[in-house]
């Protein structure tokens, strides 16, 4: 180790400055770290899988001339639509990536510094909770939007570059933003879940395991529920049955379970709610009992 | 006056950590000293509005404690006792990331955090991962983010634990030059007499959640009694009775020394004349300096 005072004490001279998004380093610094861990890039790049496989769609459709040999009976090979942009947002390949994504790198957000003691470090600086949780959710904000707004929005000016008009936007000129308001409600959502279970544990391992498994088992509930009161507002109890009501909501489209889509709306904001409160609780710059 | 409080109390629950602390902190370094429990952390967190005051009002650099704690944590740099870091980052990104949410402009927190990691001797391991860093080497860099933003005042919370005697040496030389060259003001936190006395010119003893002494190192040490060591032979037990029943506090080592605390106002020859009293001998005498390890053990109470 270096002997101490290499160099000696210097007063800074520059000021500091109060600035408008103090969240915003803990945003950068949260995603820079997520690429460090290892495989995270794969991951990120996997999550683009169904985006890509969506724009393949959206071409083969517009030249079905050059595609005719796989048509058989039928003057479209893929009907594009809302149904087909809401299709891709519920993909199960891209909600589990996203899913992955968070729980891989983001998992740990909250997670990591209860571990290592560095709310105190956070809370000792001009930040208020308010700050450290926006700066927080802003990470979880910029993978999901970047997996779901992003390709959407891309997709729509796909659909017009090659169909070469603007009849589809004439058609459904609200499919823009039903896109952003589903990825809105999408980060909302994965931000208040993935960052309440991350404020659970201070191990991040078992907040990826928690992740996965508190999405997968609400849909097993669903399951056994369902089949024991064959009630379809069983369907509240399931995250992905509530996620898939509140898509048919916002892009026009008949609810796949037979229950008001607000209910489910409102089940998801219930969820969110509970979140805040825990996370107000969690998230403390002194740990009163060790 | 760098921090001023007046009847600050605070409970954990039904467990009272203050109790009605009072007091005015000048320049230069400060120690606080209390065993565990007297409320010492409890008092920094107050300081620094990361708990509110069941009861009280105080100031830090001129900030309101309860309503201005965004300018005092701008202003002040916390160095806690626990470990902290973040797990994946190294020394130089940590320390300006910091800096940054003090409120430094990005590129001016980064070089300042690669002066300060010089500073306090990590200069060659900055770009190594906080998690493969030894114990302490945490401990400097608590030190280094604590110091990146230039702070007026310093908060440290037992700054030397955890660290080898060369290191704890190397740790209080640099508390030191900062507190006596470089114009930063330095709460010290510890329990660890030997480094307040190094460091401090003025002590704030707190026990049991409440000032049990407070002022000059000098005054304090002068203030109270005079600290005779003697060595007797004969019955030493009636002998110390008599000695305290005098008023003095009386305190025998293991290998014989007898320590006689003697109020301001008693004379020394009390001593041998209580000593001829109870037929001992009186082999030894000497007029000792007290240290603070007795000023501490006066007021609080323990050996």
């Amino acid at each position: 180790m270096a002997t101490v005072r290499e160099k000696g004490y210097s007063h800074w001279e520059g000021r500091l400055e109060e600035r408008r998004f103090p969240w915003w380093p803990i945003t950068r610094t949260g995603i820079l770290l997520a690429f460090r861990k290892k495989r995270f890039k794969f991951l990120f790049a996997g999550a683009f899988f169904p985006a890509i496989v969506a724009l393949v769609g959206l071409y083969v459709s517009e030249r079905l001339d050059d595609f005719k040999a796989f048509v058989q009976g039928s003057d479209r090979l893929i009907d594009i639509g809302p149904k087909y942009f809401a299709s891709y947002f519920l993909s199960d390949w891209l909600v589990f990536m996203i899913l992955l994504v968070l729980a891989y790198g983001a998992g740990g957000l909250i997670a990591d510094d209860l571990k290592h003691s560095s709310l105190q470090l956070y809370f000792s600086r001009p930040l208020g909770k308010k700050d450290y949780l926006v700066g927080k959710m802003a990470v979880i904000a910029f993978f999901v939007l970047i997996f779901t707004a992003v390709p959407g929005l891309v997709l729509v000016v796909f659909k017009l570059i090659f169909a070469g008009s603007f009849e589809f936007f004439l058609l459904y000129p609200w499919l823009p933003l039903s896109i952003l308001g589903y990825a809105a409600l999408l980060t909302a959502f994965f931000g208040f879940y993935v960052l309440l279970l991350s404020a659970l544990s201070k191990n991040s391992r078992y907040v990826f395991v928690l992740t996965f498994g508190t999405y997968t088992f609400s849909s097993v509930l669903y399951g056994i529920l369902n089949g024991i009161f064959r009630a379809p507002s069983m369907a509240l109890f399931s995250i992905p049955a509530n996620l898939q009501q509140a898509k048919a909501l916002l892009f026009g489209l008949k609810p796949p379970h037979d229950v008001p889509a607000a209910w489910s709306l409102a089940v998801l904001a219930g969820i969110c709610a509970l979140s805040a409160v825990v996370l107000g609780r969690k998230t403390r710059s002194v740990e009163v009992i060790k | 006056m760098s921090i001023e409080v007046k009847d600050l109390s605070f409970r954990y629950g039904k467990i009272v950590a203050l109790d009605g602390v009072s007091m005015s902190l000048g320049q230069g370094a400060v120690g606080l000293l209390g065993p565990n429990g007297a409320g010492k952390s409890t008092l920094l967190r107050i300081l620094l509005g990361f708990l509110v005051p069941d009861r009280g009002q105080g100031r830090v650099l001129g900030y309101d404690i309860r309503r201005e704690q965004a300018l005092i944590r701008r202003s002040v740099g916390y160095m806690p006792e626990s470990d902290c870091f973040i797990a994946g980052m190294d020394a130089v990104t940590f320390t300006a990331y910091f800096g940054e949410l003090s409120g430094m402009p990005r590129q001016e927190a980064m070089k300042r955090a690669h002066e300060v990691l010089f500073y306090v001797g990590l200069g060659e391991s900055r770009y190594r991962l906080l998690d493969t860093y030894s114990a302490g080497m945490k401990q400097r860099l608590k030190l280094a983010q604590a110091l990146v933003h230039d702070p007026r005042l310093l908060f440290l919370d037992e700054p030397t634990s955890n660290l080898d005697p060369t290191g704890r040496m190397e740790v209080l030389e640099l508390i030191r030059d900062i507190s006596s060259n470089k114009s930063v003001q330095v709460l010290l936190s510890s329990h660890i007499l030997d480094d307040i006395e190094a460091l401090c010119e003025s002590v704030v003893i707190l026990k049991l959640g409440r000032v049990a002494a407070e002022g000059r190192m000098a005054d304090l040490r002068a203030l109270d009694f005079a600290l005779y060591e003697l060595r007797v032979k004969g019955e030493a037990g009636a002998f110390r009775q008599d000695l305290e029943g005098l008023g003095a506090r009386v305190n025998e080592t293991e290998d014989g020394l007898i320590k006689v605390y003697l109020p301001e106002a008693g004379d020394r020859m009390d001593i041998f004349r209580a000593a001829a009293r109870t037929g001992v001998q009186v082999r030894a005498f000497v007029r000792s300096r007290t240290s603070l390890e007795d000023l501490f053990a006066g007021v609080v109470g323990a050996d």
